[in-house]
């Protein structure tokens, strides 16, 4: 129970192992799951919030076998349960019409275009993650080695 | 590990409970004396190991007294047999009162302030006039930095603070070379600044509260005394850490420039603000003159900005109720150590009165030092102000210095030099997490200021004796 996730989607195992490496620094704070494809990850999801866990982060790319990540994280963005669950677009193919879909409808927080570099991707995460965490008043404290440090300035800032 | 934890702290009560009165080496112990002492265990264990948040604990205090101790509570606990050597019962009126006690108020008027000055960003822009005089030596700009966190963390909380003058100070911190000790400085100056400045007014930091709630009647400190000398002292040791920091760590960079990015608001509601908080201020200055003590003029500012909208239905709810009922927690547990009659006992069955009155003042003062370097600087309050309050007023040989005053400020000033440890304070924990300061370069400044500092503490208490003040 309470235990934070980031979720990750791509339909290439390249990807996928990548992204593993790239957010390794959360793995003693946050369950890291990797999924193959809108389905998987759908389910990953239910489950874990039926166990009373949180979706902190979504990442997903947008061109995939089955449903497209746009409407994946629409579908998301549409679903009470993960109102507060920050979503991330990583694509290299998505169209200026699949953008303007993924800002309008899926609400994307972020945008970030294949290949990415390395420090920018986990900052970006980080700095989600420390949004999700206290626009949820999760207890930063035990967060404290992975927050973004200017994000919960800001927060304690006006909440203390 | 935590159940473990959790476990330790409810089994230790239990065994306490359960413990037959006699094997106490108190006597005449009551039966609710006794449940006081196993309540008392149990809030240093949870406080001491944290299995639970600190706020929660101070819940758990009150609602505890209330079915184990009250004239309400359980009726098992209410003494069906007539037993002798029960004890007294504690009225649960008062029990209540303690979410809602002056203090408690006190601090929520000054919530009020803070979250009002923020809101209308009066905070951002008297940094940065008052940053300005201070030019772009990183000596000179350390000096400058500590002084406006000193003065805001006597009127905001102590974090709040720290992550603003961090966010401040963090652009400037990447600009440094590897290497640069300077960094380590800046830093380290803004979570130092913050706990020493809470000493300087009563509103500064939670255990000021405490302190006020063991100063009663012929010992109570208006807010304007307590700040006669809670500024000089916030002054020497801001000098002292300043000298300090910049001897141990000084910067090879010659300058740097902190850019503040804000503007005054010139709408009705800023204006109300900004003399709402100086109002305030002045009012809780010249209480000899109107004849408001610090608990009702606290109200002024609630009722002002409730009423013209400043603060709304969304900002109440971020009112910090942890803060506040940490504190009240606090006072309940003083509560039932003094109404059944404990804390006293407990005082006396220790020859306090055959120790030298300096070594008690510097024991206790000593104690609360270390406490406060591993736990929360409220909690340590909450624990050993309503001890040291019986401490004061029963060992006759004290009142020569300064009795219960000079015990309880002592040890007020001692709570918040616990930072030698980013996990001391929340404010340290947010300089650590910058990664400019480590953990040993932390310990080496918090050790020699908390030191320093209770010396200091003396001294101006021991002038305070001088001058006739307590």
């Amino acid at each position: 129970m309470d235990q934070l996730y980031i979720v990750y989607v791509d339909d290439q195992r390249e990807i996928l192992s990548t992204l593993e490496k790239d957010l390794k620094l959360f793995e003693a704070h946050v369950r890291l799951e990797a999924c193959e494809s809108a389905s998987e990850a759908m389910q990953l999801i239910d489950e874990l919030d039926r166990a009373g866990d949180h979706l902190a982060v979504l990442i997903s790319d947008h061109i995939m076998p089955g449903q497209s990540g746009i409407d994946f994280l629409t579908a998301i963005n549409n679903d009470g349960r993960f109102f507060t669950t920050k979503k991330v677009l990583l694509t290299g193919q998505a169209t200026h019409k699949d953008t303007i879909l993924a800002i309008n409808n899926a609400r994307i927080e972020k945008y970030i275009e294949k290949p990415w570099k390395s420090k920018e991707f986990t900052e970006s995460i980080q700095q989600l993650l420390t949004q999700f965490i206290v626009a949820n008043g999760i207890d930063y404290t035990a967060y404290q080695a992975i927050v973004h440090q200017p994000t919960l300035w800001a927060y304690l800032q006006k909440n203390t | 590990m935590r159940s473990i934890k959790l476990l330790a702290c409810i089994a230790v009560p239990m065994l306490i409970l359960f413990l037959p009165t006699e094997l106490f080496p108190v006597t005449g112990l009551t039966v609710i004396e006794k449940r006081v002492i196993a309540l008392f265990v149990m809030a240093a264990l949870f406080w001491v190991l944290e299995p639970i948040p600190i706020y929660a604990t101070s819940v758990l205090i009150i609602v505890l007294e209330l079915i184990m101790l009250s004239d309400n509570g359980l009726l098992i606990f209410r003494n069906p047999g007539k037993a002798e050597g029960f004890g007294e019962l504690l009225d649960y009126k008062a029990i209540f009162a303690t979410f809602a006690s002056p203090i408690i108020l006190l601090f929520l008027g000054g919530f009020f302030l803070a979250m009002a000055a923020t809101k209308f960003r009066l905070d951002q822009n008297l940094a940065r006039i008052m940053l300005k005089p201070f030019g772009n030596k990183p000596k000179n700009v350390m000096l400058g930095l500590m002084i406006i966190t000193a003065v805001f963390s006597m009127f905001m909380s102590n974090t709040a603070t720290t992550a603003m003058m961090l966010s401040i100070l963090a652009p400037v911190l990447a600009l440094f070379p590897a290497g640069d000790r300077g960094k380590t400085a800046l830093a380290l100056s803004i979570p130092l600044a913050a706990n020493i400045g809470g000493i300087g007014t009563p509103i500064g930091t939670p255990p000021n509260a405490i302190a006020l709630k063991y100063l009663t009647g012929d010992q109570a400190i208006s807010f304007g005394q307590w700040m006669s000398f809670g500024i000089p002292y916030v002054v020497i040791m801001l000098l002292i850490g300043w000298i300090l920091l910049s001897a141990w760590y000084p910067a090879a960079t010659t300058s740097i420039r902190l850019d503040i990015k804000s503007s005054f608001i010139k709408s009705g509601k800023a204006r109300i603000v900004y003399i709402t908080f100086i109002g305030t201020i002045l009012l809780w200055l010249t209480d000899f003159i109107h004849g408001m003590n610090s608990y009702v003029i606290a109200m002024i500012p609630v009722a002002v900005f409730i009423t013209t909208g400043i603060i709304t239905k969304d900002d109440l709810k971020k009112i910090s109720w942890d803060v506040l009922w940490l504190v009240s927690g606090g006072i309940a547990l003083g509560l039932a150590m003094e109404k059944s009659g404990l804390a006293r006992n407990l005082v006396n069955s220790i020859p306090f009165a055959s120790y030298s009155p300096y070594i008690i003042v510097a024991g206790s003062s000593l104690l609360t030092l270390i406490m406060a370097n591993f736990m929360s600087h409220t909690a340590t309050a909450n624990l050993l102000m309503p001890i040291l309050a019986a401490l004061g007023t029963s060992v006759g040989n004290l009142t020569g210095m300064g009795g219960v005053t000079t015990l309880i400020l002592t040890a007020t000033m001692a709570a918040s030099l616990g930072m030698s440890l980013p996990i001391s304070t929340p404010p340290n924990a947010l300089a650590h997490g910058t990664g400019a300061v480590s953990t040993s370069n932390m310990a080496r400044v918090g050790v020699v200021i908390g030191l320093v500092g209770l010396v200091i503490a003396f001294l101006t208490i021991y002038i305070l004796r001088l001058v006739n003040f307590i």
